[in-house]
């Protein structure tokens, strides 16, 4: 047996041992390779939009290299510490550091480059899938069709060679050679419970509250202002939190013999604290991951909502047209298309009168159009006695001029003014204005001077056809200038499709965070098993029921799952908070889904997770 | 109160290894009885079939008339914390611990009452003498202080059956003594019947009775007298009749 031999035997026939680490890497492959295939799609490489949408696929992709390689350090760095026994038993039979750096290397080596290979052939036979997706996701025109990504398997192969050299490289090196005598020991010493300290317990709490209180209170644009402090002032009260806080509550629970001595409290309690500077690190590590994703998908979709809703909201009606030149033919075009998809469609139509008041140009209505163009889309009419006049602003809109108009007043020729009212102030969406308007009855309407400015407006309301809407949209859009003609379906689909690329990358970017958070949290737990083995070995045999040692392992998987997972959502829902505050807009529902979301998956991966847990140390009994 | 009846014991697989062959041993109570060996004779098998850890292919084990490999899985955990104590060659204690904490560990897992627990960890701790070293950890003790926990841990809840499996193949010659006298003291103020499988003559020769086992059968068994030192003896004889190895006879095995 060759040296080499004997590196590669004890990875190919010790496939457990190097089971989880090989599959984090094989995974980090398969994410990487996905997204390559995805962004050198032949579809994606054609126009000039799809160009910069490639840009930010190549940018997205170099963002997951560089956290892939954090990721595999840290999982080798992990593995290689839970291998410490063996390296110094390896030493005892004369190994020399050198050649244990070789060894680790070479094994690396090996497990990095199956990794590769089954990353990229799994990530294959799931490529049609990935595209599938993508496809709705993205609301591509055009079907991305299954290829044989070359150049995805090219990169992803050459670049993972590349990392995964590097890190063999790295980590054979930071095997420093430490005393023998330690190595053998490995874990058996204590690592020593990091000291609670009330000051930095105190501080941790002041921290937090500082930080949600401040983002909680900013409005608008002041979110911007303090989101830096913010993020800084979080992220340390949350590493305070891990290594003050917990460890002087669970000192607090070991020191109350009445919790800790009672039934298995005893066995959770002391790991806990065992393990809790290792705890502490990955769990601010998790807390930190995972809210950078909660947040990152949290805000995307959240903006996607609210630029849907508010196109949704500014166009009340089917299609409006504005006449600046060909009304007739625009207008004939747009009823014959209505016909030929089978749509009946009420139509109204009205001047749009600019008036110049106080040097500002602002749109007075009277009463009978508003009506009518109120009963267009169900809204209730209005009676505006002569003599009066009142402000109408736009329904779901934060930005109009009700201030400014209030402040105002409307001359008649006939010398009379119309003063408007505070408390008179009518809410609707009935005219297109998105800026607030006054309305005068007719009569008074006859009394204005010249307009300095009319328009000729136009609105449909589909009453039957509906399922044809977007098709006629689609075709008139194509025809008509954009500022003159609207379909809300259309132009909800054109919003989806330019927003759609930046909510996949973010949401793929936002997964791999949320995945790999999970996977710290899974290696944190595989580093203590075979500790654990050796200790419900002993217990059990004192006599510990099955149940009892579910009971254990549940609560101290539980714990690694849950309280990072907790912060973590706590943090997002915060970070979403103060984003709607940010953008005006109730963020609640969006928020609460996503949030739940991912509560729900991290509930499916403890289970998992658990299961196998569970019956790993059973086994081992 | 220990009835070993008819016990065999064979290990399925690819070569079906026959371990134990129609065992009979009483032991009763307040006894303390030592197994002894050569190398793969079975003492160990013997020890895991009597513990409940392993079952036997045919015959069976009564303990105080009850045959505990018949009881339900959670059931047979409490049957040993209850019943049965155990000391190990490697200790076993939990290094996360305090010596105090791994000594009331099976009382916990009971539920007894914290006050109730103190109370005899104390007293236990001060028969055997290690009342200093309760809030060390155990990796801040030596292998005798560590066994002597053991024990300690094993005695807490005052079983009807505590079983050695080499208590003292961990330790040098001065804390195994003081482990076997402490176990023998324990025997005889306590009443506690003891089983105690050993390849250690002198360890042995603390026990009233000792059993040799060959080849998974009975081979004999002495008796000892007033005399520690003539059984001593007569353990090397039977043990160079029996044919072990040389190091089967040393005094002391590490």
């Amino acid at each position: 047996m060759t040296f080499r031999q004997f590196a590669f035997n004890n990875v190919t026939r010790n496939k457990r041992l190097y089971a989880a680490y090989f599959l984090s890497s094989m995974f980090t492959v398969m994410v990487f390779f996905a997204f390559s295939i995805f962004a050198f799609h032949p579809a994606l490489s054609g126009d000039e939009m799809n160009m910069s949408v490639a840009q930010g696929m190549y940018i997205s992709a170099g963002i997951i290299y560089v956290f892939s390689f954090f990721f595999v350090l840290y999982s080798m760095s992990s593995f290689l510490q839970s291998r410490k026994k063996e390296f110094g038993l390896l030493m005892i039979q004369g190994m020399s550091m050198k050649q244990i750096r070789t060894m680790v290397f070479l094994e690396n080596m090996v497990i990095g480059f199956f990794a590769t290979i089954f990353g990229i052939g799994i990530g294959l036979v799931f490529a049609k899938g990935i595209l599938m997706l993508a496809e709705n996701v993205l609301v591509l025109s055009g079907e991305l069709n299954f290829y044989f990504p070359i150049l995805a398997i090219l990169l992803t192969f050459v670049s993972f060679m590349i990392l995964f050299f590097f890190i063999s490289l790295f980590v054979s090196y930071v095997l420093r050679s430490k005393k023998l005598i330690e190595l053998i020991k490995g874990n058996k010493k204590s690592k020593g419970e990091p000291k609670a300290n009330l000051f930095l317990t105190l501080i941790a709490v002041v921290l937090l509250v500082a930080g949600y209180v401040v983002a909680l209170m900013a409005k608008g644009m002041e979110v911007l202002a303090v989101m830096l402090p913010v993020i800084i002032v979080v992220s340390i009260g949350t590493y305070l939190l891990f290594t003050q806080l917990s460890v002087y509550v669970i000192r607090k629970l070991k020191n109350n013999e009445n919790v800790f001595w009672f039934k298995t409290n005893m066995i959770l309690f002391s790991d806990l604290s065992f393990r809790m500077k290792d705890n502490a690190r990955t769990f601010f590590l998790v807390a930190m991951v995972s809210t950078v994703a909660f947040s990152a998908i949290g805000t995307l979709y959240g903006f996607q909502t609210y630029l849907t809703a508010g196109t949704k909201i500014t166009n009340p009606n089917s299609f409006t047209y504005y006449a600046y030149d060909n009304e007739e033919q625009d207008v004939a075009l747009i009823n014959e298309v209505l016909k030929e998809e089978n749509i009946k469609a009420n139509q109204e139509q009205m001047m749009f009168n600019y008036y110049e008041i106080e040097g500002a140009w602002v749109v007075i209505a009277k009463e009978s159009d508003f009506n009518r163009f109120a009963a267009l889309i169900g809204e209730e009419g209005v009676s505006i006695p002569e003599g009066k006049t009142v402000v109408v602003e736009f329904d779901g809109v934060p930005f109009n001029q009700t201030e400014e108009l209030l402040k105002d007043s409307i001359q008649l020729n006939s010398g009379k003014t119309l003063v408007p009212k505070k408390d008179e102030v009518i809410y609707s969406r009935a005219l297109p204005a998105t800026a607030s308007y006054y309305l005068v009855s007719d009569k008074d309407y006859q009394q204005l001077p010249a307009p300095v400015d009319e328009t000729s407006y136009y609105a449909w309301q589909a009453t039957s056809g509906e399922q044809n809407v977007f098709a006629a949209g689609e075709k008139l859009s194509k025809e008509l200038p954009r500022h003159e003609f609207t379909s809300v379906d259309y132009r909800l689909y054109e919003t989806n499709q330019m927003y759609a690329p930046i909510l996949f990358v973010g949401l793929f970017i936002g997964i791999v965070f949320f995945v790999s958070a999970g996977s710290f949290l899974y290696f944190r737990l595989y580093m203590d098993v075979e500790e654990d083995k050796q200790k419900f070995k002993s217990i059990s045999k004192m006599g510990l029921s099955e149940n009892e040692m579910k009971k254990v392992l549940s609560r101290q998987t539980a714990i690694l799952f849950f309280a990072p997972i907790l912060v973590a959502l706590i943090h997002g829902a915060v970070a979403l908070t103060a984003l709607s505050h940010m953008f005006e807009y109730n963020l609640v529902k969006e928020s609460v889904i996503v949030l739940s979301v991912f509560f729900v998956i991290q509930i499916f991966y403890y289970f998992i997770v658990r299961f196998y847990y569970y019956r790993q140390i059973k086994g081992a009994l | 109160m220990l009835n070993v009846k008819q016990v065999s014991k064979i290990y399925e697989g690819k070569m079906a290894y026959r371990a134990l062959t129609d065992i009979d041993l009483k032991i009763e109570t307040g006894e303390f009885v030592g197994i002894m060996g050569p190398s793969g004779s079975g003492k160990t098998t013997l020890l895991n079939l009597i513990a409940t850890i392993d079952e036997p292919t045919t015959g069976e084990v009564l303990i105080n008339g009850q045959n505990p490999h018949k009881l339900k899985k959670d059931d047979l955990a409490k049957f040993r914390r209850r019943e049965l104590g155990f000391v190990f060659q490697e200790f076993n204690l939990l290094h996360t611990l305090t010596v105090e904490e791994n000594m009331v560990l099976p009382l916990t897992l009971d539920g007894a009452k914290v006050k109730d627990m103190k109370e005899k960890a104390h007293s236990i701790a001060e028969k055997i003498g290690i009342k200093e070293i309760m809030n060390k950890r155990t990796y801040e003790i030596s292998g005798g202080q560590a066994q002597r926990a053991a024990v300690a841990r094993a005695m807490i809840h005052q079983p009807t059956l505590l079983l050695a499996d080499e208590p003292t193949g961990n330790l040098d010659s001065k804390a195994s003594k003081d482990v076997m006298t402490m176990l023998e003291n324990i025997n005889k103020t306590e009443k506690t019947t003891m089983m105690l499988v050993t390849h250690d003559a002198q360890a042995a020769s603390y026990c009233n009775r000792v059993v040799f086992i060959r080849d998974g059968k009975l081979y004999s068994e002495i008796h000892r007298g007033d005399n520690r030192q003539a059984f001593f003896q007569k353990i090397i004889d039977t043990l160079s009749l029996m044919g072990g190895d040389a190091h089967d006879l040393s005094p002391i095995r590490v």
